[in-house]
């Protein structure tokens, strides 16, 4: 029986090629994007669950009140760590002290290589259950060692065996490796953890942190913890919420210090806070995501449905004669719900297969390492259910529908479809057009957005600008032979030291005082510290008052205690307009004490995101704060290639032991962009699908519309009508339902994309222009989608079309 | 075989009703060979229907079989008619995307005969009707008497006692129209099969025992056997 549906099935699926291509191809692109998109959730939901002890793992975090606001952070104080030791031990297996990740210059012999890496206390290994190729989870206990990834390990020792072997850390500490972890993979809060080496050791090696001890007001640490089987996050997290507060000086009390706990599970997918609530954070993209999918699957399952029983007509006599040689309705019903297992089962292949070769190109756009889950029995059980689900849902209706047709009438020729059988296809149409026009909208207003910040005036000349950052103590000391040999040779027009690099703010500072100060302000400022020759490199432009300059006295040395004399500082134009000061140019402000005259003004740089609005900023020049990175600016003579060539020369002759780590400006202010173009990319893509899936349901309607409306156009061109008249009658009707979608399109879409651009200070305006050409471009699909069926209904011969009846 | 009582069949129109039969009261016999003749509307093609239960009057009682066919449940009224009547078109209705033999074997399918069995019954009937040569052929492939014979075969298939045809000739030419009658009278004497013919023509219905006259829903007269 069932070989007898599927014989029929492929046969009317082969005599058909064009409207099963469709069908196939409509059905599997759904299917693809559902796939995609559940690869897509599966690995955001499994992020972190390499760690065998997930559910056990927090982080410590505090909130903290200022001004009537609670805000979150995870660095803590050192002394936390005692006070949890000491008087809440018993709820810990592991509380594991911290530093944070960053990079440092590891070396064996000559071989050098920049890695990043984390110094934390000996628990880590075992609480972060790292996979041991060799050594034990104990390889930190001894402060002078350090555990190495597999892939830092054959970049250093090649195929020997490091175990015991001694090496380098930033060419001041000696360690030796006792431990070989499998590299971590790329969806954990540790991925980049590519060695582990002593808290103790960084210690020793950093004098701020061993004085830190014992002070609360110093929040530069991370602590980790695993809690013991028998108690909850919560249970423990109210138990150590004042182990701060309780401690701090008596004016700090103010500030409501709370601690708690935020268990590994609520890293990745909640990790925005506001006013002391967590409100989500990726989590919001899971859910969108996992709508999306399933919306394109619906629509493509309802297409599918559409396609099926616009073709009613063609079936309904088989149904007939069916009927009339003894079929049960439930026999038809699994004959017409076996031809829709077979496509879809057909449209699963298709899907699997666009999915493994779209795979690669999703990773890129998403940043994912997704794979085909091909060896994983759930893959192809959920995949099973899946096909299931889909065959239902896609073949229930044209099952019901074509079954329940009276034989009699039928196979008279008096079977007509109602009056109102387009109604749930015109219904259909009109919500996918909703979405694709909001998502047309949705991609123009991203793409405007993200030019709009990438046109926003810098404030600084990104080009040619090369940014290294000091690592090892080497080249802390050599800084000033490197300058000036870069110079001599020619490869470098200007360089300047600075504490942050230019695509970021490193320090800030509170303290200031100035002239008539709104007392609500806080003087808090961004503070980067730089050398002379600062602002020559990165190209900045001073408005008011003049740049630093070594003939200066003033400017040449650093605020220091108890002097009386005003150093020179610089601020940026929104610091003025923060301060209110309307002759900024040697105003004296104070800072703790010290005071500060303002000698020049410079317009503001974009260090942080492009989307915000610039901080209050202060340059100030001395020379060892100014010790974290090297700008260049390259001779423009010069092309990337051959002063890179040079620069890493110099640095080889003059600091062999560091290796030459670079960073252009303009890239890293580049991948400021990303998040927010990943965006873009992806609603481009779900743009084109939707519309793409729209088209092949009106493609369904407007054929089952001109097949339904034969016998009117041929009545029709007998009496004298031309194609232009038909098409024109035929084509009205849909535009009037695309129309209906934009009244419902619009002004969802503003709602969404106006909430959108909220997020960022630095944003366009809504123009109108952006949904008329929305409006348009679907209209446009739409004629050109619906004007094949009704030119080709249109041009049939009418005797033909009048015999039929 | 076959007693229709008091058979109506009306459509509602505006207040009134539109009588396509009125009390129609007609037995037909085992083994019998009857024409229903009439003018076109007069009510033919639904009187057939009824027959085969196709479609339902809007009152009467019809025996079929000795078993009353309205007091019985739709599945038990469709596994009746599946296992002892079949029926031929007009316009043929063959399935256009199965072959012959798929064709012939689809009632088989809905009467869950075992697949080695089928076989045997199509092919038996194949070689009876001398076809087998065409047996893979699509219906348009055959031309119109080819096509009514496959439309014979397949009501015949799951041996009926009862065949119900509407206008089997009417769309075939007159010598197609003939061989198609004279297997029907053929099926009639030799397996004794019932039939019951919709025909316009004279000449067709001669074929039969005995002819029905409808005109405006009603049974004119029931003359005797035409020919002995």
């Amino acid at each position: 029986m069932f070989r007898s549906y599927f014989i029929i099935a492929w046969r009317n699926l082969i005599k058909s090629k064009g409207y099963s291509l469709i069908n196939i191809g409509g059905l599997a692109i759904g299917m693809a994007v559902a796939i995609l998109i559940g690869l897509w959730i599966y690995d955001e939901l499994s992020y972190n669950k390499y760690h065998k002890n997930y559910d056990s793992i927090a982080q410590v975090m505090q909130k903290q009140s200022f001004n009537g606001e609670q805000s979150t952070q995870i660095s803590l104080p050192r002394p936390l760590e005692f006070e949890l030791r000491n008087k809440y031990g018993n709820n810990f297996k592991h509380i594991v002290m911290s530093f944070w990740e960053g990079d440092h210059i590891l070396s064996v012999g000559d071989i050098k290589i920049s890695s990043t890496g984390r110094f934390m206390q000996a628990g880590a290994p075992e609480m972060l259950s790292l996979k041991m190729i060799k050594g034990t989870w104990a390889g930190l206990k001894d402060p002078s060692s350090i555990m190495l990834s597999a892939s830092v390990a054959k970049a250093l020792f090649g195929d020997k065996d490091p175990m015991d072997k001694m090496m380098r850390i930033n060419n001041r500490m000696d360690v030796k490796v006792t431990g070989v972890y499998e590299d971590l993979p790329y969806n954990t809060e540790f991925k980049n953890v590519k060695f582990l080496s002593s808290w103790d050791l960084w210690m020793a090696n950093n004098d701020w942190m061993k004085n830190a001890r014992d002070k609360w007001g110093n929040n530069s640490f991370l602590i980790y913890v695993q809690i013991q089987p028998n108690t909850t996050f919560e249970s423990v997290s109210e138990k150590i919420k004042m182990s701060k507060q309780q401690n701090v000086d008596a004016e700090d009390k103010k500030f409501n210090y709370e601690i708690f706990l935020n268990p590994m599970s609520r890293w990745h997918l909640y990790s925005e806070w506001k006013n002391g609530v967590n409100v989500g954070g990726r989590i919001q993209f899971v859910w969108m995501f996992g709508l999306i999918g399933l919306f394109v699957l619906l629509l493509a399952c309802i297409n599918f449905m559409n396609l099926s029983t616009a073709r009613s007509e063609k079936r309904a006599r088989e149904v007939g004669v069916r009927k009339a040689i003894g079929s049960m309705r439930y026999q038809l019903i699994s004959q017409f719900l076996s031809e829709s297992f077979l496509v879809v089962v057909l449209a699963f292949v298709l899907a699997v297969i666009i999915v493994a070769t779209s795979l690669s190109w999703f990773n890129e756009l998403s940043d994912k390492r997704i794979t085909m889950p091909l060896a994983n029995p759930y893959f192809w059980l959920i995949s099973l259910v899946f096909i299931i689900i889909t065959s239902l849902l896609s073949g229930s209706y044209p099952a019901l529908y074509l079954s329940s047709f009276n034989p009699v009438k039928v196979l008279k020729g008096t079977f007509r479809v109602g009056r109102f059988a387009s109604l749930p296809r015109q219904i259909l149409v009109v919500l996918q057009f909703t979405v694709s026009i909001a998502l047309i909208c949705g991609t123009i207003i991203v793409y405007r957005q993200i030019q709009h910040a990438k046109n926003r005036p810098v404030g600084y000349d990104r080009n040619s600008l090369l940014m290294i950052q000091i690592k090892s103590p080497d080249l802390a000391v050599k800084s000033t032979i490197i300058n000036s040999e870069l110079k001599n040779s020619g490869v470098a027009v200007e360089v300047a030291k600075s504490g942050s690099p230019l695509t970021g703010v490193w320090s800030n500072n509170g303290g200031f005082d100035w002239p008539d100060k709104d007392p609500n302000k806080v003087g808090e400022f961004a503070t980067i510290w730089i050398t002379h020759d600062y602002g020559k490199t990165v190209g900045w432009q001073i408005k008011e008052g003049r740049d630093f300059s070594k003939e200066f006295a003033t400017d040449s040395i650093g605020p220091e205690p108890d002097s009386t004399i005003a150093y020179s500082i610089i601020l940026n134009e929104t610091a003025i307009k923060y301060m209110g000061l309307k002759n900024p140019v040697n105003t004296i402000i104070d800072w703790d004490g010290y005071p500060l005259k303002i000698v020049g003004v410079v317009k503001d740089i974009v260090m942080e995101s492009p989307f915000q609005p610039v901080r209050q900023t202060i340059y100030l020049v001395n020379y060892s704060a100014a010790d974290s990175w090297i700008n260049i600016k390259i001779n423009p003579n010069l092309s990337a290639g051959q002063a890179l060539a040079k620069i890493d020369a110099i640095f080889k002759k003059l600091v062999p032991a560091v290796p030459f780590d670079y960073k252009f400006a303009d890239t890293e202010y580049g991948l400021k962009f990303a998040a927010e173009e990943r965006i873009g990319k992806l609603a481009s893509v779900f743009a084109v699908l939707a519309i793409f899936i729209s088209c092949l349901g009106l493609f369904g309607l407007a054929s089952f519309i001109a097949e339904k409306r034969t016998k009117e156009i041929g009545i029709r061109k007998v009496l004298g009508a031309t194609v232009y008249n038909l098409w024109k009658m035929l084509s009205v009707d849909f535009v009037v339902l695309v129309i209906i979608s934009c009244c419902i399109a619009v002004p969802v879409a503003y709602y969404f994309l106006h909430g959108w651009l909220q997020k960022y200070e630095y944003r366009i305006e809504i123009s109108w222009w952006i949904f008329v050409l929305a409006i348009l471009s679907a209209l446009l699909i739409t004629l050109l989608t619906v004007s094949y069926q009704a030119i080709k209904a249109a041009l049939a011969n009418p005797v033909q079309s009048l015999r039929t009846e | 075989m076959i007693e229709l009582q008091h058979i109506f069949k009306w459509y509602p129109a505006g207040g009134s009703r539109v009588y396509v039969l009125q009390d129609i009261n007609l037995n037909i016999e085992a083994g019998a060979f009857v024409s229903i003749m009439g003018p076109s509307g007069s009510g033919k093609s639904t009187l057939l229907n009824i027959i085969g239960m196709l479609d339902l009057p809007s009152e009467g009682s019809y025996r079929f079989l000795e078993q009353s066919v309205y007091d019985m449940k739709e599945k038990h009224r469709v596994e009746l008619y599946k296992k002892h009547i079949g029926f031929v078109f007009q316009s043929y209705h063959l399935i256009d995307e199965l072959t012959v033999y798929e064709n012939i074997e689809t009632p088989l399918l809905y009467q869950n005969v075992k697949s080695a069995e089928r076989k045997a019954m199509v092919s038996d009937m194949l070689d009876r009707f001398n076809i087998v040569g065409k047996k893979d052929l699509f219906p348009a492939q055959l031309s119109g008497g080819q096509q009514q014979l496959v439309g014979i075969i397949r009501a015949l298939i799951a041996r009926p006692k009862l065949i119900l045809a509407d206008e089997p000739t009417g769309n075939l030419n007159s010598a197609q129209g003939e061989e198609i009658m004279n297997l029907f009278q053929k099926l009639n004497e030799e397996d004794k099969v019932t039939i019951v013919q919709v025909t316009h023509s004279e000449k067709n219905a001669a074929y039969g025992s005995r002819i029905v006259n409808l005109l405006d829903g009603r049974i004119q007269h029931i003359p005797q056997t035409v020919h002995s």
